[in-house]
């Protein structure tokens, strides 16, 4: 069993809902986010279009962060998730800084890296990770790669030629994909970017792990 | 960044996380610049015993003491940067042998065992010829030693920056600039012009080869990789880091250039001394710089 994820940016509508269930079911502290959903507005009025991408771990196959980690508190399971074990982490941030899609935290409540694990505990009850079921447009698919029958494989079938990966150039081969991605949603220096976010506050950096 | 210099695209990011902070600090570059300290006075001492053994042997247990002192202060530092630091021994429990970390620190242990065995051969049972056989493969320890974070820094997938083979020269050069520096500094009247003059050409030459490797990385490193342009450009212009780019270069590595030759011309231990300094400080700058800009890029 490969477990991976799909986005279809066609479909999201940047509603959050899949961003706000995450936060909810992993209780996630403030200030951190496992999984966000990025804005990127494009053109010049009037002809402009604001773009959405939900960005989470892309528990790679080749994950730079479970190479890194000096104790093993990053590890896959069977089903291919990259888990982390929040007890053996030592808090030396190596993941944080190894990750070339920003997903690794640290969580300034427990002192140790945290990430999205594709909800590892609910998927180990039959359950659907919290962000798919939250979503209102079936924007999330999630399921097993290596089953031609489920719904993700089938969908990376229906859309072949217009798949995308994050930084496919880092050579991590993520099991996160996207359809109808380009370069504006996918790669971070393909866009202009004023310190931090802008739409809704002024917050610019974050205190790692809640101090330094 | 083709989107972001067109007109018609335009395309700006409106909401995204706040970008984190500096995820490795101040502390991380106290760690490099102390550990090539604390290696490097074990390179010259070898070097120092081979071509001028009467007088090194008067060093032998000094430069133990400073590599002990240097690498104690590496060590701590390291630990001060961990957010769990009462769990650093997970390392030696549950070690993950691909990670540049663990492997460093298992070394870095045995370096520090080995050490404190030479200031014992050396202080308390006083076997010089002890101490020479075993400095042999404390100095074939220190070359991974000082250069495990290489393998770190290259481990880290996100920071296209800080790329192998580049980053373990780096390494070894710093070692060798720092450990002459500290070495013209503490042989004092015990070593003669010569052995100093032997120290400033080990100075001069890393201190040259490293501008040269900044410099190769600065002019062409953009041509390569978008993420090394995009990373650069916080050391070019009126970038936030260029003055202290440019601080670290020129006291590490271009002033002790110029100031070794000098010294050679007017035969001044003195501007030898100015030269070791310079290059001490400058290099701590040089290190924090390039640790810290690609952590200033978002990654996503």
């Amino acid at each position: 069993m490969q477990l991976g994820f799909l986005v279809d940016l066609h479909l999201c509508m940047g509603c959050k809902g899949c961003e706000i269930a995450c936060k909810v079911e992993n209780e996630v502290p403030l200030s951190t986010w496992r999984l966000r959903v990025k804005y990127v507005d494009v053109g010049s009025f009037p002809e402009t279009r604001r773009t959405f991408t939900p960005l989470r771990c892309n528990h790679c196959e080749n994950a730079p962060c479970e190479r890194i980690c000096p104790v093993s508190a990053l590890h896959y399971l069977e089903n291919g998730i990259v888990n982390i074990d929040k007890e053996r982490c030592i808090g030396c941030a190596g993941c944080v800084m190894a990750c070339p899609y920003g997903a690794i935290y640290i969580d300034p409540q427990t002192q140790t890296a945290d990430k999205c694990t594709y909800c590892a505990h609910r998927v180990a009850s039959s359950m659907m990770p919290a962000c798919v079921v939250a979503c209102p447009v079936q924007a999330n698919i999630f399921g097993d790669l290596e089953d031609p029958a489920s719904n993700i494989s089938k969908y990376i079938q229906q859309n072949q030629g217009n798949i995308q990966v994050r930084k496919p150039e880092k050579g991590t081969n993520p099991h996160h994909y996207y359809v109808g991605g380009g370069n504006v949603t996918l790669n971070p220096l393909a866009s202009h970017r004023d310190e931090g976010h802008q739409l809704f506050n002024k917050i610019t950096t974050l205190p790692v792990g809640g101090h330094h | 960044m083709v989107h972001e210099t067109l007109a018609a695209t335009n395309a700006v990011v409106t909401l995204d996380v706040a970008l984190p902070g500096i995820v490795w600090p101040w502390l991380v570059t106290v760690n490099m610049w102390a550990k090539s300290i604390g290696t490097g006075v074990i390179f010259m001492l070898f070097l120092l015993l081979k071509k001028y053994p009467d007088q090194a042997g008067k060093l032998r247990f000094q430069t133990i003491v400073v590599s002990i002192i240097f690498i104690h202060i590496f060590l701590l530092f390291t630990l001060a940067d961990l957010h769990q630091p009462f769990r650093m021994w997970h390392i030696f429990f549950y070690p993950h042998l691909t990670s540049a970390i663990t492997v460093g620190a298992w070394m870095a242990t045995a370096f520090v065992g080995l050490l404190f065995l030479l200031a014992f051969l050396s202080s308390i049972k006083k076997d010089n010829a002890a101490f020479d056989k075993t400095l042999t493969w404390v100095t074939i320890l220190a070359i991974p030693v000082t250069l495990y974070t290489a393998g770190l820094m290259s481990q880290c997938t996100a920071r296209e920056l800080w790329q192998m083979p580049t980053e373990s020269a780096q390494m070894i050069l710093a070692a060798l600039l720092s450990g002459s520096a500290t070495m013209i500094l503490l042989g004092g009247s015990k070593l003669d012009y010569e052995a100093k003059k032997t120290l400033g050409a080990v100075l001069g030459l890393s201190a040259m080869m490293s501008f040269i490797l900044y410099m190769s990385e600065y002019i062409f490193g953009p041509m390569k990789a978008e993420e090394v342009a995009a990373v650069l450009e916080y050391i070019k212009g009126d970038g936030p880091y260029t003055v202290m780019f440019w601080l670290g270069q020129w006291g590490a590595y271009i002033l002790p250039m110029l100031l070794v030759i000098l010294s050679r011309v007017s035969k001044s231990e003195n501007i030898l001394k100015l030269a070791a300094l310079l290059a001490l400080a400058g290099l701590w700058l040089v290190k924090h710089v390039w640790l810290i800009i690609p952590q200033l890029l978002p990654m996503s």
